[in-house]
């Protein structure tokens, strides 16, 4: 069965790379999501967008908390609550780098 | 199913929040790796011991 | 009975506790496999770095485009690992296929 594995992004500087990471374990056949957390990222640019768009057409997800990167860059928007519900479905849980 | 949270430095309330929900009707341990001289021995031990280890900030 | 592990390190300030789990696993007869991703690679120039490499038992990787984003020449391997380590996030989900417990750094 494969495994569900969510990144938490609390680093403006971490957000791309857990994106980067999620789709690498999205093609090893595994539900990869992200969470932009408490932290506000610039628009993505071409390659970023399309990382999230290789994310979705896999069945993954990338969320956050914050209204301007829901706005800036179509992410989805979570509060803290419905993360939390949304961790407990997880097999691997990735707080990623370091907080801002 | 049983949880380890261990924690890389003191958890906030975002964290901590997580943690309750996260945590919510399962058995929990923790470990505080934020200490000068971590007893990586016994960390090791509650890892196996786990079911699902979680390493917060 | 030890249980095999599997680490997987982004934040470049951890090495004291990937270096004090990963010892304290392989003294209890486990296998472990360290994957360093983004700025965790930064962690290559530390001296522990070869050590950790060295330690039996203990299979070290590195994210190679990590590696390259953190200001590195790919060409220049890390000292204690070898080309082929140098490697994608493919190593992340062998952790987690292959491996009986995880940790983050």
């Amino acid at each position: 069965m494969s495994k569900k594995v969510c990144f938490i992004s609390r680093h403006p500087d971490y957000v791309h790379d857990a994106m980067r990471s999620a789709l690498g374990l999205a093609v090893e056949n595994m539900y990869a999501y992200c969470t932009v957390l408490d932290a506000t990222v610039p628009a993505f640019n071409d390659y970023h967008r399309e990382n999230l768009e290789w994310i979705r057409d896999m069945e993954g997800e990338v969320y956050s908390n914050i209204d301007a990167n829901v706005e800036t860059n179509e992410l989805v928007k979570i509060s803290i609550e419905e993360l939390g519900q949304k961790l407990r479905e997880m097999d691997i849980i990735v707080p990623y780098g370091i907080v801002s | 199913m049983k949880i380890l949270h261990a924690y890389r430095s003191a958890p906030d309330a975002t964290t901590k929040k997580l943690v309750e929900i996260v945590s919510e009707g399962r058995e929990t341990e923790s470990f505080d790796l934020n200490v000068a001289n971590p007893d990586y021995s016994k960390l090791v031990d509650m890892i196996f011991a786990a079911d699902q280890t979680i390493c917060w900030w | 009975m030890a249980k095999s592990l599997g680490i997987f390190v982004s934040n470049p300030n951890q090495m004291r506790h990937v270096m004090g789990v990963t010892k304290a696993a392989v003294a209890k007869g486990s296998k472990v496999k360290v994957f360093f991703s983004w700025w965790g690679t930064k962690l290559t120039t530390t001296p522990e770095f070869p050590e950790l490499c060295a330690i039996p038992n203990v299979d070290v990787s590195i994210c190679a485009d990590s590696y390259k984003q953190s200001g590195f020449d790919v060409n220049v391997v890390p000292k204690g690992l070898t080309p082929e380590k140098m490697a994608t996030q493919a190593q992340h989900g062998a952790i987690i296929e292959d491996y009986e417990c995880y940790l983050t750094l």
